[in-house]
This record gives structure tokens, sequence and C-alpha cells, in this order.
């Protein structure tokens, strides 16, 4: 289920109105592109909300995906935009409300869906957003450097130099976390 | 540290994760269901590239049809092989950028810097090969002209090619719009040296090419427009 050739054939079928093809694409990357959200957004109901506007953007252009490219790519590409939009939005919104924050904060007390201190979020902390989502595409998502680079809009240069750059960080926030492990082999 | 052992973290890491609710993805399969319906995927890209190229042709033609080819007759069989050649490539290549940026996960070989870059350099070199009189009578107002001209041609250029590529869908709407405007504006210069008949190197060198950076320039602000308006704040 989870080769590209098997997501190809999936989506052309999606193109073809089959109602099982819909579920079973959905059942195939909604766990992906929700780990994706989770790993970058502050919560869970966030990542929920991502999720879905995806899918309804996946759901209006699924017509723009041509059979014979690559798959993941495209979805990817979707999921990248939904995020970059919401961040928009959410900052535009904080910048209307600056103001009405200055106001003493009850709901501050009231308890977050903050994740666990080891998760992948957290693990992912220290790196740029830029940084962040290629590991996140290649390393979870599975995908290649080609892949990686249609899905941000970008050479493959650029996306290897992103990875190099994030492993270096985190090499290094892995050894501060666990002191005792020694150097065994450099990164190319 | 190794490189298997980030690997290894990052993959622990990613177990940690909730998975995700089976019961949102049966609602999110549902929603979807109910308004399946077959759909046609775009065509290949060098369909809707030629598209692209002969809407850019079509229109620099018939601006110039009505206000006269008056540019192209001073220049000789070789000067017009390889002026409209050169248009004719980067139309086509720009044509090209602009259905990558409409379609998700297309491959981006160049940044649209870079192509117009490139494409700036290429044009200047050309025109610097076919023009050399370096008199500048009237450089200023006669260069405006030729410039508004060129980019008031370039608006029906767009509208046209949008209305081509109207199915796509941009992922970053101001890259979109940047390579809308840049081919667009490809359509403005065919149209000065099909019409203009001012050969002054500098003239042509500064005003006809500016009209591709400059209606480039445009295409990313309207895009840019379009993105603030499609992301309003919550209210």
């Amino acid at each position: 289920m989870d080769s590209g050739s098997n997501l190809d054939t999936l989506m052309a079928r999606y193109q073809a109105g089959d109602f099982a093809a819909v579920t079973a694409l959905v059942e195939a990357i909604g766990p992906r592109l929700h780990r994706f959200f989770l790993a970058q957004s502050a919560s869970r109901s966030d990542a929920d909300d991502l999720l879905q506007e995806t899918w309804l953007r996946i759901h209006r252009v699924r017509h723009t995906y041509r059979p014979g490219e690559p798959v993941q790519p495209w979805f990817y590409a979707i999921a990248r935009r939904t995020h970059i939009d919401h961040y928009r939005r959410s900052s535009r919104t904080t910048a209307h409300e600056r103001r009405l924050e200055e106001l003493p904060d009850a709901a501050a007390e009231f308890p977050t869906d903050e994740p666990a201190t080891d998760d992948l979020e957290t693990l992912l902390a220290p790196l740029s957003e830029n940084q962040r989502e290629v590991i996140l595409m290649m390393k979870v998502g599975g995908m290649s450097l080609e892949e990686v680079a249609r899905a941000t809009s970008c050479s493959v240069g650029s996306v290897k130099q992103r990875v190099h750059r994030a492993y270096k960080i985190l090499r290094g926030r892995i050894n501060a976390m666990s002191p005792s492990q020694g150097s065994s082999r450099e990164l190319p | 540290m190794t490189e298997h052992s980030v690997d290894d973290a990052l993959q622990k890491a990613a177990e940690v994760e909730p998975p995700v609710e089976p019961e949102l993805l049966k609602q999110i399969a549902a929603s979807m269901q109910s308004s399946l319906r077959p759909v046609r995927p775009l065509p290949p890209t060098w369909m809707l590239a030629a598209g692209l190229t002969l809407i850019c042709a079509a229109v620099a033609i018939a601006a110039a049809a009505r206000i006269g080819f008056y540019g192209i007759d001073k220049l000789d069989l070789w000067e017009r092989l390889l002026i409209f050649s050169t248009l004719g490539v980067m139309a086509w290549t720009w044509g090209v950028a602009f259905i990558n940026r409409l379609i998700p996960g297309s491959r981006q070989r160049l940044s649209a810097g870079t192509l117009l870059s490139i494409g700036t350099a290429v044009l200047l070199s050309v025109f610097a090969l076919v023009f050399h009189d370096y008199h500048t009578d009237h450089f200023v107002s006669a260069g405006l002209a030729c410039l508004l001209s060129g980019l008031l041609l370039a608006i029906p250029a767009a509208l046209l090619s949008w209305w081509l590529l109207r199915r796509g869908f941009a992922v970053n709407t101001v890259a979109a719009g940047f390579a809308g405007g840049a081919l667009a504006g490809l359509s403005g210069v065919t149209m000065l040296e099909l019409h203009c008949a001012n050969s002054q190197a500098l003239h042509v060198l500064v005003w006809h090419t500016g009209v591709v950076p400059v209606s480039a320039a445009l295409g990313a602000l309207a895009g840019w427009a379009l993105r603030r308006r499609a992301t309003p704040p919550v209210r």
C-alpha cells in the first residue's frame, strides 16, 4: 500500500471517481501528513484541523496531479502550502490580538495540550522551519532528495544543504542529551 | 555520533507521536466521497507551454498589426531570426516555469530569480549584438512610452495565460505571479521589437528589456495580493 506505484495507482483511481481509492489514499497518506503537521505545529487540534484542510484542498485540485509523476511530492506540496497559510493567518490574527494579550490572562492557568518532551517536535525544535520540513519529509515521510526538492519547490542541492546543516545541529543536540555516546562516523 | 544514530533518534521520536484518530480519517474520506466525481487531469506540460507561447506571440502580433510593423521593417533577415527565435525560446522557458508553479510537486530546476537573471542577460546580449547606434535622443520620454506600451500589452497576455492555466493550483502565488508576469512581459517585448522603430542601442537595452523584470515584479505583487486575500486573519 505504501509503495510509490501503489499510491500512483490509487491516485489515478481517485481521479476516475473510485470511492474505495479515496478511503485507501486517506488511510495511506493521512497519518504521514498528520505526523508532518504534528511535528511542526503546537497542538494536536491544530494538526487535526490542518489535516482536514489539506484533504479539502487535495480534493479540490485533484485534477492537477498528472499520472506518471511522483505522487508524494504532490501531496506534501499542498500540505506545506496549507501549513504556511495557517501560519500566516495565525500570525496576522496574533498581530490583531496583541493588545488584548496585554490584559491579565486568566486562561493561562488552564492546562494546554503541549507535547511530551521526548517527541519529534522537541527533537527538531532547534532546527529552522526549512530544515525541519526537509527532515520530516525525508526521514519520517521516507521521501527521496528529488521528491523533497519537488515538494518544497527548490533544487536538490538546496535540499542536500538543508539536510546536512540539520544533521549537524541534531548531532549536537543528541550528543548533549546523551553525552556518553562517542563519535564513530562523520556525515558526508 | 553517527548518521544512523540521528536516524534512530528521529525514528524513535516519530514513534512517540500519537497516531491520528481513525475516526478523523473516516470522516475526511466520507466528506470527500460525498462530492466525488471523475476529473480530467491537466494536459501535458509541452501542450500547455505551446499554448502559452502561441498566446504571447498572437497578442504581440495582433497589437503590432494594429499600430504598425515599423520595427521589424528595419531589421535584416538574420537580425529578425536572432531576436525572434530568442524571444520564442524564452517564452517557451518561462511558459514551462509558469506551468510548473501551477502544478504542485513539479520539478523546478531553476529559481524564478535565476531564470530572470539568465533571461535578461541573454536578451541584453542579443540586443547588444544587433543594435549599434549609441545615440540617446529623447532617452527617458521615448523609453517610458515603450516601457508603458510593453507593460500594457502584458496585461491581456497575462489574462489569457491565466485563463489557459485556470485549472492549475499555485502553491506559491508570488512565485507563480512572478513567472506569469515575466512571460507576459515577453509578449510586450515581442510587440516592441515588431513595432518600435527606435534602433538606438541604449533605448532597446534599457527600456525594451526592462519590460520583463518590471512585468515580473508586477506579477509577483499581484500574487502577493491574492495570497493576502486568500489568507485573511481569523477574527
